[in-house]
């Protein structure tokens, strides 16, 4: 069996004000690099999708979705106003299991999921529907745990690197993430939406740049101190895990779109390898 | 017009799943062989004195259905579904089925629109109940036959501080006692908290996670905490309690943080009554206890003594 490798990897926003209502031509410019973001990945040729969601949040270690067809309806606790999502996909699971077991060889603490019912987070199903519309690929879904710092998401990240390369999968990486996470508390028009914390879009695309502009560990030096001043959607380690998953050599990033989701910083970047 | 409402009681009435997984009620598809007998015998005793008292619904403030925008309300007639607990799947996949009570529903609604509130109905049908939502009204009602209603808990207190989430709860807190007063309601409360929230990083033993051998409280410094505080309200000693909730919030991560006690003392316009310690233990080392103010009993309210700035 050939090296698997990872053939494009993705930050992408997960408030559901990107997918719905259906109809809606709100944040026309981010709704766009969504599109376009899923339409490079599928370009690769992957055959299986790895996302990680900071709305996916475990306390006790890490969880790795294992159950072969998680299907049900999913009803936002917040945005339940704007629509439901369904949702029907199938998981790779050799992969979510060598996942796990390279994981716990690391000294991670990682269990499998697999309950009928088990609540599939809004950021996974807002990556699904720009990145798998008719859920043609397998996927693997990998819970954001609330404590794990840069050097435990590394690893959970060289985990799912290294089981993509075992199994020769070509892989596309998603980290579904927020960016600053000061919102708005009271009821906006869409219209009235802009990056609402002081200093926040100025601290966004300061990441931004450092990212784009391949200076990874810079970014990673820099980010608790971005988490601190822009309450970073669960300090941005999403970040962390996709770098120990793309690694950080011959990785070039280019941001595709970036805006508010009701005040917070959303943005989506493009990492190819 | 009805006759006026009133609140007979307020309960704090944790939701740690491991309760509903240790009684294996039919509702939740796991089994177990028992566990924290202590807390859900406190449950029991509490479960006689509601049924007894008849009332017309129980509200439930819940951490565990944290809101960005405003405080929600759930408002359709009936929710149904499986609710399976996203930390503890394998303890806690319940099939849920409850009446609401939308009336009470929309006055709550419009009382806090009346105190300047942001408030939201929740009228979406496929929305999923959270566990602490159903751990706490089974535990107080297994056979569900009280309609419910379910408050979220606005994240205020941790988005801006915990002196802004306080005001907020007062004002949801004296919201709710007019809607109540105005639909002759007669209310139970329950503010679904633990105490302390330390709690191990790992269970224990996953295969076994009833093994009671292995459950204790987090630190002695928690217990001590969790004492004080629950003195104080066998005590009945409403002004020294208010005054030490903040402390105790910061000395033990209270979960009493995310609002639903301070909401539901407001609306029992802190009652200086003597409240009924009916059980106490850890739960994955947290501090849990069942706690009952009974306020048929009469009580000699502060008059919303405790505005906080
Ligand atoms: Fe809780």
């Amino acid at each position: 069996m050939p090296d698997g490798q990872i053939v494009k990897g993705y930050i992408v926003p997960g408030l559901p004000h990107l997918v719905l209502p259906r109809d809606s031509s709100s944040r026309a410019e981010l709704r766009n690099a969504c599109r376009l973001a899923g339409a490079n990945a599928r370009q690769a040729r992957p055959d299986v999708l790895v996302i990680f969601s900071t709305q996916w949040i475990s306390v006790l270690g890490h969880m790795v979705q294992t159950r072969p067809n998680p299907k049900g309806m999913h009803v936002d606790e917040n945005w339940y106003a704007l629509g439901d999502l369904p949702y029907d996909f199938h998981t790779d699971f050799d992969l979510a299991k060598r996942t796990i077991e390279l994981g716990v060889a690391a000294g991670l603490q990682i269990r499998p999921v697999d309950f009928e019912g088990f609540p599939v987070d809004t950021g996974t199903l807002v990556a699904l529907d720009f990145f798998n519309p008719k859920n043609e690929l397998p996927v693997v879904c990998i819970a954001c745990n609330i404590y794990a710092g840069r050097e435990e998401e590394l690893k959970l990240g060289q985990a799912v690197h290294d089981a993509i390369r075992a199994l020769g999968r070509r892989a596309v990486v998603i980290g579904s993430s927020g960016l600053s996470g000061h919102w708005f508390t009271k009821d906006i028009q869409d219209s009235e939406d802009r990056i609402v914390g002081d200093g926040d879009d100025a601290e966004n695309r300061r990441m931004l740049d450092l990212i784009a502009s391949g200076k990874f560990t810079e970014a990673m030096d820099a980010m608790p101190e971005y988490a601190r001043k822009t309450g970073a959607d669960m300090q941005f380690k999403a970040f962390f895990w996709l770098i120990g998953a793309l690694g950080s050599k011959n990785v070039k990033a280019k941001t595709l779109g970036y805006g508010p989701v009701w005040g917070s910083g959303a943005a989506v970047i493009e990492f190819s390898l | 017009m009805s006759q006026k409402g009133q609140i007979v009681s307020g309960y704090i009435a944790p939701h740690p799943p491991h309760l509903v997984y240790g009684e294996n009620p039919p509702q939740n598809i796991p089994r177990s062989t028992g566990g924290w007998e202590v807390l859900r015998w406190a449950y029991d005793n509490v479960r006689e004195k509601i049924k007894a008292q008849k009332p017309d619904v129980i509200i439930v403030h819940t951490p565990h259905w944290m809101t960005m925008v405003g405080h929600h309300i759930t408002r359709v007639p009936r929710l149904k579904g499986l609710s399976v607990d996203p930390i503890f799947p394998h303890l806690f996949r319940y099939n849920f089925d409850t009446a609401i009570d939308v009336d009470l529903a929309d006055a709550i609604y419009d009382e806090a629109i009346a105190e300047g509130m942001t408030a939201k109905k929740m009228t979406n049908p496929n929305f999923r109940l959270d566990y602490g939502t159903i751990v706490t009204s089974h535990m107080l009602n297994p056979d569900w036959d009280i309609p419910i209603i379910s408050l979220s808990a606005n994240n205020s207190p941790y988005y801006f501080s915990l002196n802004v989430g306080i005001e907020e709860m007062f004002k949801l807190g004296r919201a709710t006692r007019r809607a109540i007063e105005k639909t002759g309601r007669r209310a139970v409360l329950a503010a679904s908290n633990t105490l302390s929230h330390y709690h191990f990083d790992r269970e224990p033993d996953p295969n076994l996670p009833e093994d009671m051998s292995k459950e204790h409280v987090f630190s002695h410094q928690n217990y001590l905490w969790d004492m004080r505080v629950l003195q104080l309200m066998r005590e009945g000693n409403m002004d020294e309690l208010m005054k030490v909730l903040p402390q105790f919030i910061d000395a033990t991560s209270a979960e009493v943080k995310s609002g639903g006690l301070f909401w539901m003392l407001a609306a029992m316009d802190f009652p200086n009554i003597p409240a009924k310690v009916h059980g106490y233990w850890s739960v994955i080392a947290t501090g849990n206890a069942v706690v009952e103010w009974d306020l048929t009993k009469g009580a000699n309210g502060h008059q919303g003594a405790y505005a906080h700035a």
